[in-house]
């Protein structure tokens, strides 16, 4: 018995010297500085870096924020092609304003720009010790992906640093939300460095903060659900000066401007590879050496809106009469044989011979489709701003260009702003400068539509159509393949992932 | 420190030696049929008197009492009793143990009898394992056990294998059992995904490759909670225990020598259209069948699947001596399998030695294997897109092309020929597993246990895709792509284990007391590379590496957590000691590829467990078991870190009672209840706020962006395992001396504080946080056991064996809605069919109702252009095992069917490859396409059209042996030949290569299950097989 308790004794010795207090190491990631889960502060260089990245990979693709603002536009529709773009329905869904809070890009869309907030939210508490230049670029962020979750979905969650997984974020309205975004982008201004033209414009600067700002205040009203108030329209005309006293101007050759390359129309860019903008709408067999892959046979435009371009709507090959903007397509294997802007009828390869579709028959881009279902290879005309000669892959997305900020500024003089000049002189002076081919001729006057017309010609694709659309309260109405016009769709709702984890959210109408 | 504790423990050990001298005393030798017997155990009943038989199997007992009960027990054979009345001398022949009625049957920490086991626990012994060619031990028990359902995901050499162990009651994590080899518990991992390196990932290789199939002895399923619990917060699917071969049976030293040879073909390949049909559909669909005509003829199925041979040999000694056995083995195996370049080599060694010391009062036994694994695998991934991989490219590829290296198609299609030649992946696994216990009698009924275990692997995947590749459109073409993984695992363990029995007449007691402690160590890094500056495959791998090499060479001491070089030159970012992003470093001259990135982990797990375990039994007839074990563990919350997990269970042997009828021969009841966890989901870390570097990428252009820095995990101190709640009802009965014998068990397991990797509530740091969700995944069922001796003669015998598992699954509590199931191929990015869902079963199909197509060939959606539920899922409701043997003087046999029904799989590789739309892109199909009504331009969206049912039967095992009749003299003891077939038919309704299916394509981080994409095709094989012993 004696050696019994002996034992014992000693097993209970081994067993206390062994064990052990069960707190894991930093090895390889690094903790916060408290268990707790107190914030202690995020290395503010470090994770600005991951915010300016993550904001990157929204860009880059053809999904989420592209998606939301293009194809549910009557710029862009994803023709299903047999097996082809099916891709669950998504893309139908978006352009025939069908969609639901299941929706792929909607859900995803919203999770991105939220983190991107609360990102930048974390750079900017005092407890990361950032700079005042951090600080700045990370309310710039802020505000943008603010901006976009007010404008697409009418509402927008917050969470503090303090505030765990367990705390349901508040929700600010769509007002309070964009008075938030102004607010950050107005705090930021000072101290954001100030830069012209440059190839490092893919942070952000004081003009790419005018630029959004100028946006906010023109689409104000419309977040208010009131009419243009005079007074924010002069601020845009305020914040576009302000951006043209930093050294931006309109520049000439239309499909230069989104070459890898200083010009003085950029003001703010990211380093998106461009592939997805261009393989997106080419054929497979359309290629260039860098991509052996060719191009994915997807994003077509409308007739309807290929025809808003002046020239002969049926053709456009060089030195057809079209306005330089509407681009071509060359037949002598120029170019690798892939045209600019919109691409109609037979394409031609590199050789500049007459290609051919996958089974054999002519490579020839009709003008209208069958519909949403039931196409084939070649229905659609295509459109491609980023050319694959200047690389397939390369990475600079525009985001922010001066164009823009010009035709806001004549917009803004349109709805009541104040400045020395007008809105006409303003658009006839864009059309002056794209009038490559001596097609573009000045306008005589300027109605709402002529504007909105303008906005389409100068930045297809550029991710603005959805909100120009709204603005000039036209994204309800019917077009091509879309008979919904249903007033509720101008937001999206909110994602019922979304719903199901913050019961502060309340769906939007229409849901 | 745990090395010291070892001899410390031995060294106290003999401070307690001794013994006394006593007057009465018998001797005698123990025999079995063959000859002596050394190693028996003898034992005065009650007392702490003992002994054991010698290498010539006699043996002496001292201090012995008139009416003394002498027990004589060996494992393997019938216990006997003698009762001691004087005799000088008492020779005894022990019986091998038939009825099973004593068989050991072991349990977490110990072993039990069958007869008095609680829980519900099937052991399936060496012979009764299924044959032929065996690449993981799995494999040896499928279909053996009622209500354990093993599936192999695919037929490729070395492939994982799902396990369910009662239904499947995890939504996230791995649902398969903890596996115990001698005492170890293992962890999981230890193998590489593989990287995407232009065609979707992979899946990693089975774990449980290491073992030899022929080294294990046994291997034992615990499925209730009585029996699980002991394992605590990693019990909750069930345990497999896994016994390896001692030498016990080697008496005097037997060599053993096993030779497989196998043939296999792939069972079933895919009725695609040849050149001249090909053609005639094209123009059929409305194409230009001239342009599509390359001129050649050719089977690509042809050139991707091959017959092969494989080889398996095993070599063992074994040996007991008296005072302990030893038995080393080594085996090498060689399998080939049915796709190209798809292969496992495998080295296995082993030895196992048991040793007494003290008058035998010290156990010490050692286990120790090595192996080493190469594994080859074909271009064949997951989760393909409109591409499709090697096997897409196979189905689909223009069979009038030639089977042609140099042939490009020039619109960005891919040539199976290249994809053979032009792609190489390549693991190394090494692993070492030791384990060393003591065991010491304290007392006659106290014994003390340490076991200490060490479980080291090393694995390194490298695959590369060559420039000279055409077709791919992330940039290979041209440059190349690489990765290179290297996973190693360490893991550490210490078991002490204290035993005590007391007999107090008419019951017993045994209580176990013991601690654990287990770490867990996983680290390793993933190097990419692009533009590798050769087409030399083997040169590609070795640029890879001497980048690497000298990047990190050139880094030196510097930590970090991740480099990357480009055009752009070298970065490397620095979370530890201080975070630093993106910090520009001199480039070594001379790296051999022009992108590299290189992305580290390590870290280590804790588990630290107390428990114990109480059994009391009266009169033999009443059988009660405690368990509780308290499980802390470094993956919880500090709010949860210690989790405690209590079970009980009654027995009761009802035939002993008069009120049952004398027709039984065993009826016993069992009745349990426990709670149990599973901490496998959850992960290292995701209780507390952590930061990393995202992962590096290469663009397609071969640029590197520095990869953002972000938390990657919340702060969550709530965080807990998940937690399943068992009960169960169990009878064991036996009819005609249990002629005919078996089993009915009911349970109802219900699994609650799910663990999730929930949408965040945003904004957040990231999309998904974990949590243990408030819903709750239940299982409930019936499983029966039957078997019976038909025949039961001298010189033939025949036994008949059938086991039927019914389980039903139901999600419950439940308020959200996770999509899962991805689809993937042409035109269905983004797809998916299967829904999580309150009210319905796991993995609930979610599809369009199809109904034909219309006039013009367009999809009919009666109940819309949306998807529903469809009222089936892809767990099976009942999995059968039907067993029979028999044999004949020399002669046996052996027939094994396994059966799976209702569940339901969706056939992605029809949806992505076989419709008229593919034919219509110049792409072959299958021949049903042309007639079966639908348009070139008809969507094939996600619906009910490609949902089928997959029910099978099939001829599992088929076998003859015949045992040689050898001579007196003979240099052999034994020799046997045997052939077996594998898998020589199945019989399902299901239209794709084979019903027992499940390529991994979860969505949400939820787990899918009954996809079909492209999966590796299985194989029938027929093994002729030797074995000899001498």
């Amino acid at each position: 018995m004696k050696n019994t308790i002996k034992w014992l004794t000693l097993s209970v010795l081994v067993i206390s010297i062994s064990c052990t207090d069960l707190e894991i190491e930093q090895t390889d990631s690094n903790f916060d500085e408290s268990l707790s889960g107190e914030f202690g502060g995020v290395d503010p260089a470090a994770s600005l870096d991951g915010l300016y990245s993550d904001i990157r990979s929204q860009i880059e693709t053809q999904e989420g924020l592209y998606a939301l603002n293009e194809v549910s536009s009557d710029e862009l529709l994803v023709p299903t092609r047999g097996t082809d773009w099916g891709d669950n329905g998504v893309w139908r869904n978006l352009h025939d304003h069908n969609w639901d809070p299941l929706h792929r890009d909607v859900k995803n869309t919203w999770n991105s720009f939220n983190q991107n907030v609360y990102r930048a939210t974390l750079i900017i508490d005092p407890r990361s010790e950032s700079t005042p230049q951090q600080v700045a670029e990370a309310k710039f962020l802020r505000g943008f992906s603010t901006f976009w979750i007010a404008d697409l979905y009418g509402q927008a969650p917050f969470r503090t640093p303090d505030e765990g997984p367990n705390v349901n974020p508040s929700v600010k309205t769509r007002a309070e939300a964009i008075d938030f975004a102004l607010q950050d982008l107005i705090e930021a201004l000072p101290d954001l460095p100030s830069s012209g033209p440059s190839g490092s414009l893919n942070r952000a600067t004081k003009a790419a903060a005018n630029h959004l700002l100028a946006k906010l205040y023109l689409n104000k009203h419309i977040y208010l659900g009131t009419t243009a108030d005079p007074a924010d329209m002069t601020r845009v005309v305020e914040y576009v000066d302000a951006i043209k006293a930093d050294g931006f101007a309109l520049a000439s050759g239309y499909f230069d401007i989104f070459e890898n390359d200083v010009d003085s129309e950029t003001i703010l860019f990211t380093t998106s590879e461009v592939g997805p903008r261009i393989w997106n709408t080419l054929h497979y067999k359309q290629n260039s050496p860098d991509n052996e892959g060719g191009g994915w046979n997807g994003f077509t435009t409308l007739s309807e809106f290929y025809d808003t371009f002046e020239g002969d709507p049926n053709i456009n090959v060089p030195e057809s009469g079209q306005e330089e903007r509407r681009g071509f397509v060359p037949t002598d294997g120029s170019n690798l044989g892939i045209g600019y802007g919109f691409l109609i009828g037979q394409q031609y390869d590199e050789t500049g011979a007459a290609m051919t579709d996958r089974v054999g028959n002519q490579l020839d881009f009709t003008r209208e489709l069958p519909g949403l279902l039931g196409n084939n290879e070649v229905t659609g005309i295509r459109l491609i701003k980023y050319h694959p000669e200047n690389g397939g892959f390369t990475g600079h997305q525009i985001l922010f260009r001066y164009a823009d900020a010009h035709l806001m500024k004549a917009e803004a003089i349109l709805r009541g702003g104040t400045s020395s000049e007008t809105a006409l002189g303003l658009v006839n002076e864009l059309r002056a400068m794209r009038n490559a081919n001596g097609n573009t001729a000045p306008l005589s006057a300027l109605t709402e539509q002529d504007m909105l017309d303008e906005r389409g010609r100068e930045l297809y694709g550029e991710f603005w159509r959805r909100n120009d659309l709204i603005r000039f309260g036209k994204f309800s109405d019917a077009w091509q393949y879309k008979s919904n016009t249903d007033v509720t769709r101008v937001l999206f709702p909110i994602p019922a992932t979304a719903i199901i984890s913050n019961p502060n959210l309340v769906q939007n109408e229409g849901y | 420190m745990k090395q010291n504790l070892l001899t410390k423990i031995i060294c106290v050990m003999f401070l307690f030696l001794g013994g006394l001298l006593h007057s009465q005393s018998v001797s005698g030798t123990v025999y079995d049929k063959l000859g002596t017997l050394p190693g028996v155990n003898i034992s005065v009943k009650g007392t702490s008197n003992g002994a054991q038989t010698s290498m010539d199997g006699s043996y002496t007992i001292n201090n012995l009492a008139n009416n003394d009960v002498i027990v004589f027990s060996y494992i393997g054979f019938k216990t006997q009793e003698v009762i001691y009345t004087g005799q000088k001398e008492i020779d005894v022949t022990l019986a091998e143990d038939a009825a099973l009625l004593d068989q050991i049957v072991v349990i977490g920490y110990g072993t039990t009898t069958v007869k008095d086991a609680t829980g519900a626990v099937t052991t399936v012994a060496a012979k009764d394992f299924n044959g032929g060619v065996i690449a993981s031990p799995e494999q040896l028990i499928q279909g053996k056990a009622a209500g354990v359902q093993i599936s192999q995901a695919s037929g490729e050499p070395g492939s994982g294998i799902a396990i369910r162990i009662r239904g499947t009651s995890s939504v996230r994590s791995n649902n398969n059992p903890l596996f115990v080899v001698d005492g170890i518990p293992l962890s999981d991992g230890g193998t590489a995904g593989a990287a995407d390196l232009g065609g979707g990932g992979g899946s990693a290789r089975n774990p449980l490759s290491f073992l030899n199939p022929n080294d294990i002895e046994s291997m034992t399923v615990l499925k209730d909670a009585s029996a699980t619990a002991i394992y605590g917060s990693r019990g909750a699917n069930g345990v497999v225990i896994i016994t390896t071969k001692s030498g016990i049976r080697g008496s005097g030293g037997v060599f053993q020598f096993n030779s497989n040879t196998s043939f296999s073909t792939v069972s079933k390949t895919f009725d695609l259209l040849n050149g001249p049909e090909f053609l005639s559909a094209i123009s059929q669909f409305g194409g230009n069948a001239s342009e599509l005509d390359f001129g050649a003829n050719t089977n690509w199925q042809d050139v991707v699947f091959r017959d092969v041979i494989s080889k398996d040999n095993s070599f063992a000694y074994s040996n007991n001596y008296g005072d302990g056995y030893v038995r080393a083995s080594l085996g090498l195996v060689d399998q080939q399998g049915v796709v190209e370049n798809s292969s496992q080599a495998k080295f296995t060694g082993r030895i196992n030695a048991s040793h007494r010391f003290f008058e035998d009062k010290l156990k010490v036994d050692v286990n120790a294997t090595y192996s080493r694994i190469d594994d080859e695998a074909p271009f064949i991934t997951n989760s393909s897109g409109s591409q499709g991989d090697l096997l897409g490219a196979t189905y689909f590829a223009n069979p009038t092309w030639p089977n042609d290296l140099n042939f490009t198609s020039g619109d960005g299609k891919l040539n199976p020929r290249q994809l053979l030649d032009y792609y190489e992946d390549l693991n190394e696994t090494g692993r070492v597993l030791v384990n060393a216990g003591a065991e010491y009698s304290i007392l006659s009924n106290l014994k003390a246990k340490v076991n200490l275990g060490y479980d080291q692997s090393k694995a390194t995947r490298t695959q590369v895709l060559s420039p000279d590749a055409d077709g791919f459109n992330n940039g290979v073409p041209g440059n190349g792509r690489a990765a290179l993984q290297d996973v190693n695992v360490e893991n550490e363990l210490l078991d002490i284990t204290l035993n005590y029995t007391k007999d107090f007449g008419n019951s017993n007691l045994e209580v176990l007391a013991g601690y654990s402690f287990q770490s867990f160590r996983n680290y390793g890094r993933t190097i990419q590379g692009f533009g590798l500056n050769t087409s030399n495959l083997a040169e590609m791998a070795n640029n890879l590496e001497n980048a690497a090499d000298l990047i990190q060479g050139s880094i030196g001491d510097t930590p970090y957590q991740q480099y990357g070089f480009s055009s752009n030159g070298l970065f490397i970012n620095q979370i530890l000691p201080i975070i630093n992003s993106d910090v520009s470093l001199t480039s070594p001259s001379g790296i051999p590829v022009n992108s590299v990135t290189g992305n580290f982990f390590d870290n280590t797990d804790e588990l630290q467990s107390f428990f114990g375990r109480v059994n009391y039994k009266i009169n033999d007839k009443y059988l009660f078991t405690f368990t509780l074990r308290a499980d802390g563990s470094t993956r919880f919350g500090s709010n949860n870190q210690y989790g405690y997990f209590p079970s009980g269970a009654f027995a009761w042997q009802l035939h002993q009672e008069d009120f049952i009828p004398e027709a039984f021969s065993k009826l016993k009841m069992r009745v349990s209840y426990g709670i149990t966890g599973n901490q496998d989901g959850l992960g290292y870390g995701n209780f507390l706020p952590r930061q990393r570097f995202a992962d590096p990428s290469i663009g397609n252009g071969g640029e590197v962006n520095p990869p953002g820095f972000s938390l990657v995990s919340f702060a969550n101190p709530d965080l807990k395992w998940e937690e399943t709640a068992q009960f169960g009802i169990g009878f064991d009965y036996g009819f005609f001396n249990d002629r005919l014998n078996g089993s009915v068990d009911i349970y109802h397991k219900s699994t609650t504080d799910l663990l999730l990797q929930q949408e965040s509530a945003q904004p957040a740091v990231q999309p998904f946080v974990f949590s243990n969700l408030d819903a709750s995944v239940i299982n409930q069922g019936v499983e029966f056991m039957v078997n019976y001796d038909i025949i039961q003669q001298d010189d033939m015998n025949w036994n008949f064996g059938f086991n039927v598992a019914y389980n039903e699954n139901e999600v419950q509590d439940f308020d959200g809605l996770i999509q899962t199931g991805e689809i993937n191929g042409n035109g269905l990015t983004g797809a998916f069919a299967q829904l999580l869902a309150e009210g319905r079963p796991l993995f609930s199909y979610f599809l369009r109702e199809f109904a034909g197509f219309d006039e013009n060939g367009i999809s009919i959606y009666p109940n819309g252009d949306q998807q529903q539920f469809v009222d089936k899922s892809a767990l099976p409701d009942i999995t059968l095992g039907i067993n029979t043997s028999f044999s004949y003087r020399n002669w046996d046999a052996n027939a094994f069917l396994a059966g799976q029904y209702g569940q339901y799989i969706y056939n992605n590789t029809a949806n992505a490859f076989f419709t008229a739309g593919i034919i219509n892109s110049g792409q072959n199909v299958t021949g049903n396409v042309l007639t079966n009504g639908e348009s070139g331009a008809n969507a094939p969206d996600v619906s009910t059209r490609f949902l089928e049912k997959g029910d099978f039967l099939r001829l599992q095992n088929l076998s003859v042996g015949y045992s040689v009749n050898l001579k007196e003299e003979s240099f052999l003891n034994s020799l046997r030949f045997s052939l077996i077939g594998q898998n020589l038919f199945v019989i399902t309704p299901y239209s794709g290569l084979d019903p027992e299916v499940d390529t991994p394509s979860s969505l949400n981080n939820i787990p899918s299950a009954g996809i079909d994409y492209t999966s590796f095709p299985r194989a029938t094989t027929v093994t002729f097989g030797l074995n000899a012993s001498f």
